[in-house]
């Protein structure tokens, strides 16, 4: 087992090296010069006290000053990947890549990004860890409704819905759901995180926040209902149809003894791996629908920077959302070992 | 058996079993009646794969139903745009924005049909006024987010006998017989009401606004003197027949005002889009206080511009009328002359014969009619709603009015004769003023398209790479495997929108850039598809007919394409309905945060774009809910056909997602 996990954590690393090398040669093909922009801005200010004759000569120097601050004084792409990693030197001979700490610098922000993402994954792990728990609270009790009234008008009914619920993409639910809580009932408000203006503390503050959490929270919520319960449902037939339930009912235990003890510890295998996998996912945020609640996250974050490109922190968040859907996968098939014992995963 | 029996006899069935053996029951069935035999053998036959998949397929009344309705999308979506030969991508027009659905824009009100006084129209509705005085509205009355509703006419007006009416964009005005100037509509830019009144309100001074003149509130007008009326974007004029002009409104929309506010001794007087056009006593140029503009004229709308004096030759203009962006000028000879811009697939104007000449022009939005001295009505201008389309029953014709894409025609006894032009949209305009009918339609296509070749994109790579993955194994499975999974592990959405952001810095072409979008989608969508071929491919590797065919001699790559690849071909297809769902979905996400298909390209995402906030879903409900009904509607009815197939053609599929 340590081996195995050894083995695929080296294999992830790899994966995680070409994808940043991609990424990187993707972001380079952006005509964006932060040298030129520092140097000229630079210039700027002292362009009227230096002599005509000497200005170009004198911006040359700042242009490469800055170049080799950021350590593009060179066209080789390979040069300046490994020096963003942090395993080639830059002119002076330091070092100052990912590997030393540096992740880089929002523009935008004129903040460094580890400080730019702090409160946005707060943000978003906030309200995920919610949506999660509400879901799963939802998702699997009716999954094994349905699993077990299999054909019954009930399962139909929720199979439709289930349909109808992952066929909607999220921007649709949520303009929906604006419409009704927000337009027609005027129930919650339509976007932010806060009372604007407002310096709530203690329960106030809490009880503010929660309001304005609420509505993206039910559209979250809603919008992995339809997956998760048809997985939940699908794993929980699989079960039922195990030799173990025949054997178990022919023994005449209790039906619910069947269903809560042998089937569902069965079907709760391939669901545990989902949710394992679906924890990591807390971290990214989601996209959309940050961006119609103006929920200020993670995906908020990332829409708003490619907007007015600032790369540095694209290129991260983009790093960082690839880490954690490789880690993932890797978690998944660890837990999928340990809940399972039928699986060897050192084989 | 069929059903009803086999249900009738269960609990017989059981008794009997007890006390006869199955004998019994055999027996029953075998002597049953002639067609319950027919019945039996109908179920009983062997019946061919396909056919069987084909039955049970049918028996699912949701998934037929939701097949059908596909069906009918596609249909609509692609035979739908060669029905609209008019439909432009970048269609925009200023006094057509967010518009509720209406079909009710020419419908001129019953009362009023057998007794028209005059008819008038700038944007979305229209006011027409009867000979008793009264006023009637109809069109699109809802003004935007303001809440007024123009519809609602106030009741002094009702009481009060009209003489004369005008419509703005947003704002009508009334002349009563006594001489009162009534309005009533929008009024956030001084469309009417004094500086007093509007001071009085408690509103900020605002030094763009012409107030409405004191005198004409005081006194009223001299209703016998006006000599004309008339409305544009903001704005309202009223001309005497000495020449004296009344003028208030937003100066901000005509950048002339204050010209014309201080030029008196004007023979006429209208307003384009952007200025005030006048014409002076002199009659030989048009006035708009400012150089170079409206110089030039030309016979027709589609011959060479000259300079008026040259043209005009010593004729005098009779009367000028405007369009939004150009001034149709008639002369005192019965001809017409044009100045200003008018588009490329303008509609000329006809040739007249000889001795005809023209004696009404009556003006829209972008379009012009005409009535001659023979009685004949000819339309002529833009025809992008239908405005020029002369119906063949308009004789008789004694007056013409129009509204903005609307002409009414109106005889001796002031009965209407024929109407033509914009009847209204069916799902309203977006904030454009484009029809959203037509670009649901248009989008569907394109959506679909982009859906469908990502697809095909992602299955060849997907099959491909499966095929050669689960047949060949060992060591290019390995790698190929590794491959997928390095593409697996790039979350979707976030590399899609960088891809595209990154490509929107470079000067790509439309076309070129919704290639690469397809390619984007179909090249970060193939790894699920290959590991399912490959888990396929490698149960079929072991069955016995790959057995044969190897020993037989039959080349690797025939068994694996040829012998493999059709037994597995059911799955793939399911994988490929449900995956062109998900990637319809994927393009419409990406489209709606701005990363996908790009304005002025129509995609049922980009459509959804502008409802990104509460006033507009709530104010402008019709610019989302119908596409958002359309892209559902598809979408659920692929995953339910697909759902549907799945479970038909692999049953223990169902069973494991």
């Amino acid at each position: 087992m340590g081996k195995y996990v050894l083995k695929r954590f080296g294999y992830m690393l790899a994966v995680l090296v070409i994808l940043s090398f991609i990424l990187f040669m993707i972001y380079s093909l952006v005509p964006a010069n932060r040298a030129y922009n520092d140097a000229s801005n630079e210039f700027k200010g002292m362009k009227n006290t230096l002599p005509a004759g000497r200005q170009q000569e004198y911006f040359d120097e700042l242009y490469l000053k800055y170049q080799r601050m950021y350590g593009t004084d060179t066209d080789n792409k390979v040069v300046r990947y490994l020096r963003w990693i942090g395993l080639y030197p830059l002119y002076d001979g330091s070092y100052d890549g990912l590997l030393q700490g540096n992740l880089g610098y929002s523009y935008e922000y004129k903040k460094d990004v580890v400080d730019v993402v702090a409160q946005p994954m707060k943000n978003t792990i906030k309200i995920n860890i919610f949506a999660t728990i509400l879901a799963l609270g939802i998702t699997i009790p009716l999954g094994i409704h349905c699993a077990v009234k299999r054909g019954s008008r009930t399962d139909q009914l929720v199979q439709v819905l289930t349909i109808i619920g992952y066929s909607l993409p999220t921007f649709l639910i949520s303009i929906l759901f604006i419409w009704v809580f927000c337009s027609k009932l005027h129930i919650f408000p339509p976007s932010g995180m806060k009372t604007p203006g407002s310096n709530y503390t203690g329960w106030k503050k809490f009880k503010d926040e929660m309001y304005y959490m609420a509505l993206p929270l039910i559209t979250m919520t809603f919008c992995s209902l339809g997956g998760m319960t048809r997985y939940v449902r699908a794993s929980m037939i699989e079960a039922l149809s195990m030799d173990c339930i025949r054997t178990a009912r022919a023994k005449g235990l209790r039906e619910k003894v069947v269903i809560y003890s042998h089937a569902w510890r069965n079907a709760l295998i391939p669901i545990v791996t989902l949710v394992v996998g679906w924890f990591l996912g807390i971290f990214g945020g989601s996209i959309v629908l940050e961006n119609i609640f103006a929920w200020n996250g993670m995906g908020r974050i990332m829409i708003q920077s490619l907007r007015v490109a600032d790369y540095d922190l694209v290129l991260l968040m983009q790093m960082f959302y690839i880490g954690m859907s490789l880690l993932g996968t890797l978690v998944i098939d660890i837990v999928y070992g340990l809940v399972d014992p039928r699986v060897r995963v050192n084989k | 058996m069929s059903k009803k029996n086999g249900n009738s006899s269960k609990k017989g069935g059981w008794l009997s079993r007890l006390f006869h053996g199955g004998g019994n029951q055999l027996a029953d069935e075998l002597l049953g009646s002639e067609k319950d035999r027919a019945a039996a053998a109908d179920v009983e036959a062997i019946v061919s794969p396909m056919r069987q998949v084909v039955n049970n397929f049918l028996e699912r009344k949701l998934a037929v139903g939701a097949l059908c309705l596909l069906i009918i999308m596609f249909i609509i979506m692609f035979v739908g745009p060669l029905f609209m030969p008019k439909y432009k991508d970048a269609y925009t027009e200023v006094t057509q924005q967010s518009m509720a659905p209406n079909m009710r824009l020419m419908s001129v009100p019953k009362e009023l049909r057998n007794d028209i006084k005059m008819i008038d129209g700038y944007g979305s509705f229209s006011v027409g006024l009867s000979n008793a005085g009264k006023v009637y509205v109809w069109g699109s009355t809802q003004l935007g987010t303001t809440g007024v509703d123009i519809g609602e006419i106030p009741e002094e007006v009702q009481n009060a006998k009209i003489a004369m009416v005008a419509a703005g964009i947003d704002h009508i005005v009334a002349i009563g017989e006594d001489g009162r100037v009534y309005c009533w509509g929008a009024n956030t830019l001084g469309q009417y009401g004094t500086e007093e009144e509007y001071l009085a309100s408690g509103k900020k001074e605002n030094p763009n606004i012409a107030f409405f003149p004191q005198e004409l509130a005081d006194n009223g007008v001299d209703v016998a003197n006006i000599k004309k009326l008339t409305c544009g974007y903001q704005a309202s004029a009223i001309l005497m027949n000495d020449g004296t002009l009344y003028l208030w409104g937003n100066k901000l929309t005509y950048a002339n005002m204050d010209l014309f506010l201080a030029a008196g001794n004007m023979y006429d007087i209208d307003f384009t889009l952007n200025y005030i056009v006048g014409l002076n006593k002199k009659r030989n140029s048009i006035y708009t206080g400012s150089r170079d503009l409206y110089t030039m004229v030309r016979g027709n709308l589609d011959s060479k511009a000259v300079k008026m004096s040259d043209y005009l030759d010593g004729r005098r203009i009779e009367s000028l009328t405007a369009t939004n962006t150009g001034v149709c000028l008639l002369l005192d000879d019965g001809s017409v002359c044009f100045s200003g811009d008018f588009s490329l697939n303008a509609v000329p104007v006809p040739e007249l014969a000889a001795d005809e000449d023209f004696v009404e022009i009556a003006g829209g939005s972008y379009h012009f009619s005409g009535l001659t001295n023979k009685g004949n009505v000819y339309s002529w201008g833009q025809n992008d709603l239908d405005q020029t389309e002369v119906p063949k029953n308009t004789a008789g014709t004694a007056k013409l009015y129009t509204g903005s894409f609307q002409t009414y025609a109106v005889d001796e006894n002031d009965g209407l004769v024929a109407k033509w032009g914009l009847k209204g949209y069916l799902f309203g305009t977006d904030n454009r003023g484009a029809d959203i009918f037509q670009r649901i339609i248009n989008g569907g296509r394109m959506t679909m398209t982009v859906g469908a070749i990502a697809v095909i994109i992602s299955s060849i790579i997907g099959i491909l790479v499966g095929c050669i993955s689960g047949y060949f194994g060992g060591k290019v499975d390995v790698l190929l495997m590794r491959v997928a999974e390095i593409f697996a592990a790039i979350p979707f959405l976030p590399f899609a929108m960088i891809l595209s952001a990154v490509m929107g810095q470079m000067v790509l072409s439309e076309t070129m850039r919704i290639v690469i979008i397809m390619c984007i989608l179909g090249v970060l969508t193939w790894p699920g598809l290959a590991r399912l071929v490959r888990g396929q491919v490698l149960l079929a590797r072991e069955s016995e007919y790959v057995m044969a065919a190897k020993s037989m001699g039959v080349k690797e790559s025939v068994i694996a394409f040829k012998h493999i690849l059709p037994n597995v071909m059911s799955v793939i297809l399911v994988t490929l309905m449900l995956d062109f769902g998900t990637c319809m979905l994927t393009e419409s996400s990406l489209s709606y945060l701005g990363f996908g298909v790009a304005y002025p390209r129509p995609t049922w995402g980009n459509m959804l774009n502008g409802a990104n906030n509460e006033t507009i879903i709530n104010a402008y409900w019709w610019q989302w809910v119908f596409t958002s009904i359309f892209l559902a509607v598809t979408t659920i009815c692929i995953n339910i056909v697909g759902d549907a197939l799945r479970d038909v053609l692999d049953p223990k599929a169902s069973v494991e997602k």
